[in-house]
């Protein structure tokens, strides 16, 4: 099973809020996923991004697959290089 | 699965232009999406707000990566036509911001008056609540 870990939208309209989560790749559409694994604010000026960094690390060396943007905020993060 | 609090990690960052990109391109969808075509919304989205990758969607769909790219690169230029011409982010925004602005004025008349002038922090009150249910339906 190839697993990502993918950006998921959530917050009110026009207000922006999202959340890391590890899902299937094969089932993307429907909104179920695996794990929650953090979450990233962009309202806030700067913006925030809480990671469990436990989790991140245990999924990736699973040969989970982060998405470019997940990717960057992981490197940003300091939790890939 | 068990999630200790000790191994949150929560940093403040630069974000970079593709995040920020995507950020924006997603409040121009909250506007302004439902004037996009069903098909290309759809593409969109899972493009923009579920963070699917172009091959992902192309096999979905059944059509080629380079399509899916088309859509959506068509679909930001679209959506951000729109906000040209009405200015609905900009407007918003700026009214966010004045509102806000009365809140903190009638926080701090609060803050700074007299336990007397009961009839004053009431009304100062009100102004509050009116201000957050501005806010709300925004």
């Amino acid at each position: 099973m190839a697993v990502k870990i993918r950006l998921k939208r959530l917050g009110q309209k026009k207000a922006p809020f999202y959340r890391i989560i590890v899902s299937d790749s094969r089932t993307p559409r429907d909104g179920r996923f695996i794990e929650e694994i953090g979450t990233y604010d962009p309202t806030r000026d700067p913006s925030v991004f809480n990671i469990n960094e436990e989790a991140a690390k245990k999924w990736l060396s699973n040969g989970a697959q982060p998405t470019e943007t997940v990717g960057k905020l992981f490197k940003n993060a300091g939790i890939t290089k | 699965m068990s999630v200790t609090n000790s191994s949150i990690h929560t940093e403040v960052i630069n974000t970079d232009d593709k995040l920020k990109e995507i950020v924006e391109l997603s409040i121009l969808f909250d506007f302004y999406g439902e004037l996009l075509k069903e098909h290309n919304k759809q593409i969109f989205e899972d493009y923009i707000l579920n963070d699917l990758s172009l091959s992902e969607i192309a096999d979905q769909k059944g059509i080629s990566r380079q399509g899916v790219y088309d859509i959506v690169k068509r679909c930001s230029k679209q959506l951000k036509e729109y906000e040209e011409k009405l200015n609905l982010i900009k407007e918003f925004n700026e009214t966010k911001e004045k509102v806000n602005h009365i809140k903190e004025i009638a926080k701090q008349l609060i803050e700074f008056s007299s336990p007397k002038e009961e009839k004053e922090i009431n009304q100062l009150n009100e102004i509050i609540e009116i201000t957050n249910e501005i806010l709300e339906e925004l």
